[in-house]
């Protein structure tokens, strides 16, 4: 009979990461040219055998004689199908077999092979090994998952061949390749046996302790089960007392408040819709709390409590000077409204706008006159609020949801009419979530108001009788429409004497009681309060002054706790040694001015302040330069106020200069805009031209037209509290300026000249004095 | 996806792989039996297979018959691209109601068929 040889030579097709048992059947893919090589070459050939050796090191792509196993199978290709760029085999192990050599390496392996015959033992252990193996094998079986992919029974009925059976067992069970290689390379079938039996025993342990997982896991889950049935069975047991379940109890205690509560209709309506929905969803639902919280809401919101409006005009006004000094417009408004409200109960509340520099006590104002009025007081910030959604609610769609800010201020105050504070409407936010000032523009609408819609709420809620005030420190940054809706009241900057009078009044007892001083001699006579003022502060407020006032009375504090010698009144000699030393010093009046230098005034957020104006002609070039961080506007005042005196050279007596010049305005680093330095630049260049100088103790503001005229400007009173604080007695302001100083105070007032002006002319002759000469001669 | 079919591919061919893992080594031709007056013709379907790679042996009821079968019609100049038959070694026993013992054998190959006729005693005797 033709008994197939084995060929001596033959390819050879390096696995990696998996071994080939004799008798069983494998995939392989082939992708490497060493095994597509190997592969074709076996294909090509009449018996289709092709020798497996495992690869020693998996990583190795070509792989040499070492990286081989010497032990491996020989196989037959059952199957093959090629697909791009690897070919699919299906082998079969026939027998084992041993790598002699490689023969050839390119352009893939040929191995030199010998059999390799396993020695097959018989007799009772080989039986009872056999035995054992398939009583493994039928409770590894039962673990596997799924059931049914081999019959191991079957498989013992069909395999007679103990050998054979230990190939296929460890087949089945996937061994990990290292041991499959020493199943492979076992020197007896007994050993073999032995290994295998170890091997199986390790799956099963495994097996056993993932089916332990898996229950502890389900267990688990049963644990919740049961906690709901005995919920359920708790609720039937309640029901069944006529006790009522806490849903059901709280379902029926909203329903009383809602009887109770003084809603509008449509407010009923949609408050019973959703007490309906509430009792009809489960307990668990996190959707419950959610329908909770806004019936929460809707129950309490005030929408028809309202706090009395105290008319009583006189007791007003007492408490408005309590608690302010001075602010005498503000004060009137405010009483005015009282009276309005006194004939026309049904008056729509204004809505004001508190504009200042920081400190001048706004947001303090805004609780005085909620006093006065016997109104609740809310306040929030809208600095920094850059969503719409913040001001307006969200949608109840969302999780999370909120009331906006402003119902929420509603809520807090329980009353439909409290004065509610909206600070830093200049610092609104506006960015791509949004535009904040647009939802104000409803709120802040009296006309609108009465039906605001919150996005959460959903309902329309009268806001008509709130009043609402606003506060910012400028006005600059305010869109126009909102600006349109409010009514501004500016509260300027406070004189030296009002800051006496402030601090004399309200700081310093305030101050006295932080720190413990109320039942203690602390006494700070006024010239102390004025070094304070005028050397430890600089503001147009009063809050530095007033942490200032603390610093000092926590100092007398410390003198009285550490029981040393307290004076009986704080000299203002004394206030190096309490306070350090002084942190401003007045400004340096400059006495002595060069031609081309002039003084003007400028107006900040925090206050007013003294500016220079220099100017030189430069010998060549008709080039206008200025420095010292000007804006547009002042850049274009200066060539205005440049052009009109090259142009009326003759008034000024002298001939046409030259249009090269360079003006600076100290100090450099500040930014500095606005038209009010006309004037002054015109008064520096008119110098400069003269070779005059101009009055030291004059200082000036006003813009100029190109015709010479003086236009008005804003911040007087700043202006003029700053030049008198730099020690100018003298200012030039322009005509229509004039109704301004009413708002100075008197004691100021004394002090200071003004000199008001229609046209240039007039200034150049106030500020020049020799020039006024030359103009009248003329 | 390519790789994703192939893996597919792949594992479907493991599950396969595992139930046939339970194939004897030799492949098993297919075989028809008729019953004639005379005794019994076999019919074994061995297509490409040498009558000289074919062994016939009876013994007792049992008739086995084996060989090897070669790809000796495979195209050298080309690549193989699929493998679906069997090559090497086949077996295949039949079994008969009756003892073939003292039976004539004839055997001829046609068209990829391998006719195994059978004179039992028996029937010439009748």
């Amino acid at each position: 009979m033709n008994e197939p040889h084995m060929p001596e030579r033959l390819p050879v097709f390096p696995l990696r990461n998996s071994v080939l048992l004799p008798y069983t059947l494998g995939p392989f893919s082939a992708g490497r040219s060493l095994s597509l090589g190997a592969l074709e070459t076996a294909l090509a050939g009449e018996d289709k055998q092709v020798a497996v050796f495992a690869q020693k090191n998996p990583e190795a792509e070509t792989p040499a004689r070492d990286d081989l196993y010497t032990l491996g199978t020989l196989a037959l290709i059952r199957r093959m199908v090629r697909s791009e760029e690897t070919i699919e085999v299906l082998l079969q192990g026939t027998a084992r077999v041993r790598l002699v050599e490689l023969e050839q390496t390119e352009p893939h392996l040929v191995g030199r092979l010998e059999e390799a015959p396993i020695a097959v033992e018989s007799g009772p252990e080989v039986e009872a090994l056999q035995r054992e193996l398939i009583k493994l094998a039928g409770s590894y079986q039962s673990l596997a998952q799924p059931v049914g992919e081999l019959d191991i029974n079957q498989m013992v009925a069909q395999v007679h061949d103990p050998m054979h059976l230990v190939y296929l067992l460890g087949a089945m069970i996937g061994l990990e390749p290292e041991k499959a290689q020493a199943l492979l390379e076992a020197p007896s079938l007994t050993e073999a046996m032995k290994l295998l039996h170890g091997y199986l025993n390790h799956e099963i342990q495994v097996m056993e302790v993932r089916r332990e997982i898996a229950g502890q896991v389900q267990s688990e889950m049963g644990r919740e089960q049961r906690e709901y049935l005995l919920r359920q069975q708790m609720r039937a047991i309640q029901e069944e007392l006529g006790e009522q379940n806490p849903e059901a109890a709280e379902v029926a205690t909203l329903r009383e408040r809602l009887a109770q509560a003084p809603l509008p209709e449509s407010a009923r309506r949609e408050a019973e819709r959703e007490l309906g929905r509430l009792e009809s969803i489960p307990a668990a639902s996190p959707e419950r709390q959610v329908l909770r919280t806004y019936l929460d809401l809707i129950l309490e919101l005030p929408w028809e409590a309202a706090t009395v409006d105290n008319l009583d005009l006189k007791r007003a006004r007492e408490i408005l000077d309590e608690d302010h000094y001075d602010l005498e417009s503000v004060k009137e408004r405010i009483l005015e409204h009282l009276a309005v409200l006194k004939l026309n109960p049904q008056a729509k509340a204004p809505i004001l706008c508190f504009v200042g520099p920081p400190g001048v006590g706004k947001t303090s104002l805004g609780q005085s006159i909620a006093r006065a009025l016997g109104r609740r007081f809310e306040r929030f910030s809208l600095g920094g609020l850059h969503d719409e959604a913040e001001l307006r609610g969200h949608r109840r769609t969302y999780i999370g949801a909120m009331p906006g800010r402003i119902v929420q201020a509603i809520r807090r105050a329980g009353v439909r009419n409290p004065l509610l504070m909206l600070d830093e409407v200049d610092k609104l936010g506006r960015d791509f979530r949004g535009d904040p000032a647009s939802a104000l523009l409803e709120i802040l609408d009296p006309a609108q108001n009465y039906e605001f819609r919150d996005n959460y709420l959903d309902l329309p809620f009268d806001l008509s009788r709130v009043l609402f005030i606003t506060t910012a420190n400028t006005l600059d940054t305010v869109p126009a429409p909102l600006l349109d809706r409010m009514e501004v009241l500016r509260l300027s900057g406070y004189s030296d004497e009002e800051k006496l009078q402030i601090a004399r009044r309200y700081l310093l007892e305030r101050q006295r009681a932080q720190a413990g001083l109320t039942d203690r001699r602390f006494e700070v006579p006024d010239e102390t309060l004025r070094a304070v003022i005028a050397r430890y502060t600089r503001e147009a407020g009063v809050r530095t002054l007033e942490r200032t006032l603390g610093r000092l009375a926590r100092k007398v504090a410390l003198l009285y706790a550490e029981e040393r010698p307290v004076p009986d009144r704080i000299e203002p000699g004394r206030l190096a040694e309490l306070l350090g030393p002084e942190r401003f010093f007045p400004e340096r009046l400059r006495t002595e001015l060069e031609p081309g230098v002039a003084t003007g005034l400028a107006w900040t957020e925090s206050g007013g302040d003294v500016l220079y104006v220099e100017a030189i002609a430069l010998p060549e070039g008709e080039q206008l330069t200025l420095t010292g961080q000007l804006g547009n506007v002042m850049q274009e005042s200066a060539r205005a106020a440049r052009n009109y005196l090259i142009s009326h050279a003759d008034l000024l007596g002298v001939e046409r200069p030259g249009a090269g010049v360079h003006i600076h305005v100290p100090a450099g680093a500040i930014p500095k805009d606005g038209p009010s330095a006309g004037v002054t630049m015109a008064v520096a260049l008119a110098s400069l031209y003269t070779q005059l100088a101009v009055r030291s103790d004059t200082a000036m503001t006003g813009e100029i037209t190109l015709s010479g005229l003086v236009l008005p400007v804003g911040g007087i009173k700043e202006k003029i509290l700053a030049a008198r604080r730099a020690g100018i007695r003298r200012v030039i302001l322009p005509e229509q300026n004039e109704k301004d100083l009413a708002e100075i105070p008197d004691t100021v007032r004394a002090e200071m000249e003004f000199v008001t002006a229609g046209h240039i002319e007039e200034v150049l002759g106030a500020a020049i004095p020799e020039l006024a000469e030359r103009m009248v001669r003329a | 996806m390519d790789r994703f079919d192939d893996l597919l591919r792949l594992t479907r061919r493991l599950r396969l792989s595992r139930r046939e893992s339970l194939q004897p080594l030799r492949w098993r031709p297919a075989a028809d039996i008729y019953r004639t007056r005379e005794g019994w013709l076999v019919k074994v379907e061995l297509a490409g297979v040498r009558e000289q790679d074919v062994d016939i042996a009876a013994g007792g009821r049992w008739l086995t018959i084996r060989g090897r079968r070669c790809d000796r019609e495979c195209v050298q100049a080309g690549k193989s691209y699929a493998l679906e038959i069997a090559y090497s070694r086949f077996q295949r026993v039949v079994e008969f109601p009756t003892s073939l013992e003292g039976a004539r054998m004839t055997t001829e190959l046609r068209n990829g068929m391998l006719l195994i006729r059978i004179v039992t005693e028996e029937v010439s005797g009748s």
